[in-house]
């Protein structure tokens, strides 16, 4: 009796990986989008995300095809302008042709903006890859006195998070402890000991702790955020851990810290995202 | 045309939608006037939501305002007089051509979004009984963090039924079980090591990796996962390291998304790494 299953592989750069505390911890490569990707012996029930759909393509590398209306838009455009000046005498241009001029300079327009709409519409997937902000290093920093399964837990929250979404960095706080991971604006001059001391000064100024609501910059960040996150960050995701309420209702929720995302493109978390991500909040609320 | 490949979600609609309501509404909670929150606040998006709430409106949109546009360029022309021929000479001509290339070019456009528009597929209810097993021995970081896994899977995604197997003994069986004939309605109890000689497990053991199978129904070794409801549609077998595995069962055909897929590989990796560390003083025995 044969089964037929789909067998899915792990990106090899990070299957090695483990979230184990690890005394030296180097990404040197790019974090690529999410993540597991299908086999090529695969059969007609597993469950294949990447349909082969005829779809128009030139066949141009790095021309992105969804943006041809608002090239086609503009372009055509330009040529009915042209044509109403150039083309023609101003003296006989007739009704008519006015008529057609709006109609056709009001449809570019909305193929100009056809585009930005198709970016929210369910089944889009996020065209641009996450960039890695120059000059910024990498770091992975954790408050030490704190104990040893918080650390590992710690450690694997922040793996998680960097390799499943599409941050480049990522920050948990949870009522002592600290750890940053990913790319961060720190000083250059500072030692790994002091580093979430720094971060806890910042966070103090913007006061996170405080924070209730799961908040979501999806475009560029507020400038009082600037100082703390990389350059070339453009959403942010910043959610509370919240102590499970207990049974009084009158209790109101305390906050015990929060988790802090980063990412370098627009609208970088879909709502599942934001689902796992408030579940990984959940883990260090208990 | 070249066959490109295309990312298609298939997002069942509202059973997830409900999930990630009804956590949302567990963070909002009242803001004390003492410890409020003071920060910078994101705006409001509004197109964004806008155009998820009218998803359908918004993919059919091109296609009427380019077949309008069509429509108004060959009235005008037979309004104005104008013989109907596409030819370039006069300007009135060349501006209606260029006109009309956009109103195609919207039309394809439109034609491409209704033809990527995921498909919604219906929940299937499980019909079984729920139940909460936990092995007896256990550290309670380790009970919580087994609750803590079984609460984000059913939340987050399309998951009703959970097993997870572990050196033999059975940790964790939690969510809808079929209901057993012999014990007279109660859950059925998991046999692991009929489990483990079975042809399911050996195989996602030998290839060390997660397998999908996305239509259950389908599926031959369907008949080695009795302790699952007779109608679960989906079921992830994540191979916890060499020992276990977790069995996670879904109400949908195709439920799990490849973000799915890659959490709960992640997952899987911690629970092994929780669990490989309790030591066992109970010896394996043979399940009846």
């Amino acid at each position: 009796m044969s089964i037929v299953t789909a067998a899915l592989s792990l990106n090899p750069l990070t299957s090695g990986a483990k979230f184990n505390f690890p005394s030296k911890f180097t990404i040197n490569k790019p974090l690529s989008l999410p993540k597991i990707c299908c086999s090529q012996n695969t059969t007609r029930e597993q469950q294949q995300l990447n349909l082969s759909v005829l779809r128009f393509t030139l066949g141009i590398p790095g021309l992105d095809e969804s943006y041809l209306p608002r090239y086609i838009g503009y372009a055509f455009g330009t040529f009915l302008v042209l044509n109403h000046f150039v083309g023609s005498d101003s003296s006989s241009i007739t009704p008519a042709q006015l008529r057609t001029e709006v109609l056709g300079l009001s449809l570019a327009a909305f193929s100009a903006v056809v585009p930005y709409l198709g970016k929210f519409l369910k089944g889009a997937s996020p065209r641009d890859q996450k960039s890695i902000p120059e000059g910024a290093e990498q770091i992975f920093a954790m408050s030490q006195d704190i104990a040893d399964n918080m650390k590992e837990d710690l450690a694997w929250g922040t793996y998680v998070l960097l390799r499943n979404t599409n941050s480049i960095s990522v920050l948990i706080s949870v009522q002592d402890a600290l750890c940053v991971r990913g790319y961060w604006n720190t000083p250059k001059d500072l030692s790994k000991e002091n580093i979430p001391d720094w971060f806890r000064e910042q966070i103090k100024k913007i006061g996170f702790s405080n924070l209730k609501d799961t908040m979501y910059f999806q475009q560029a960040a507020d400038s009082e955020l600037k100082e703390m996150v990389p350059e070339g960050t453009r959403s942010l995701l910043v959610q509370p851990i919240l102590r499970a309420p207990r049974l009084s209702p009158s209790q109101t929720e305390k906050s015990e810290g929060f988790l802090l995302l980063a990412s370098s493109i627009d609208y970088a978390y879909t709502d599942k995202d934001k689902a796992w991500i408030a579940a990984i909040a959940n883990k260090f609320s208990g | 045309m070249e066959a490109g490949t295309l990312l298609r979600l298939v997002v069942p609609l509202s059973p997830t939608r409900r999930r990630f309501v009804s956590r949302q509404r567990s963070v909002r909670a009242s803001l004390s006037p003492r410890g409020g929150y003071e920060g910078p606040r994101p705006k409001r998006e509004w197109v964004a939501d806008w155009v998820s709430k009218n998803d359908d409106f918004v993919r059919s949109l091109p296609i009427y305002a380019g077949g309008a546009s069509l429509l108004a360029v060959l009235l005008n022309r037979t309004v104005s007089g104008i013989a109907p021929v596409a030819d370039a000479s006069s300007s009135q001509s060349r501006a209606d051509l260029l006109t009309l290339g956009l109103a195609v070019t919207n039309i394809l456009n439109g034609l491409v979004w209704l033809s990527i528009r995921p498909k919604s597929i219906s929940v299937v209810n499980p019909n079984g009984v729920e139940c909460q097993r936990i092995y007896h021995n256990l550290p309670d970081s380790v009970t919580s963090e087994l609750l803590w896994a079984w609460e984000s899977l059913s939340d987050v995604t399309c998951c009703r039924s959970l097993v997870v197997i572990y050196d033999g003994i059975c940790i964790l069986q939690i969510g809808f079980a079929n209901i057993s004939d012999s014990n007279g309605g109660e859950p059925m109890v998991v046999d692991a090591d009929k489990l483990m000689k079975g042809s399911l497990y050996n195989g996602v053991q030998k290839s060390g990796s997660q397998s999908y199978l996305a239509n259950l129904a389908l599926y031959p070794g369907k008949s080695e996962l009795p302790f699952l409801p007779s109608n679960t549609q989906a079921v992830i077998l994540q191979p916890l390291g060499d020992k276990g595995i977790a069995i996670v069962g879904g109400d949908t055909i195709r439920g799990f998304t490849s973000s799915d897929q890659a959490w709960i590989t992640l997952i899987g990796e911690k629970l092994d790494a929780t669990l490989a560390k309790v030591v066992y003083r109970t010896p394996l025995t043979v399940q009846e």
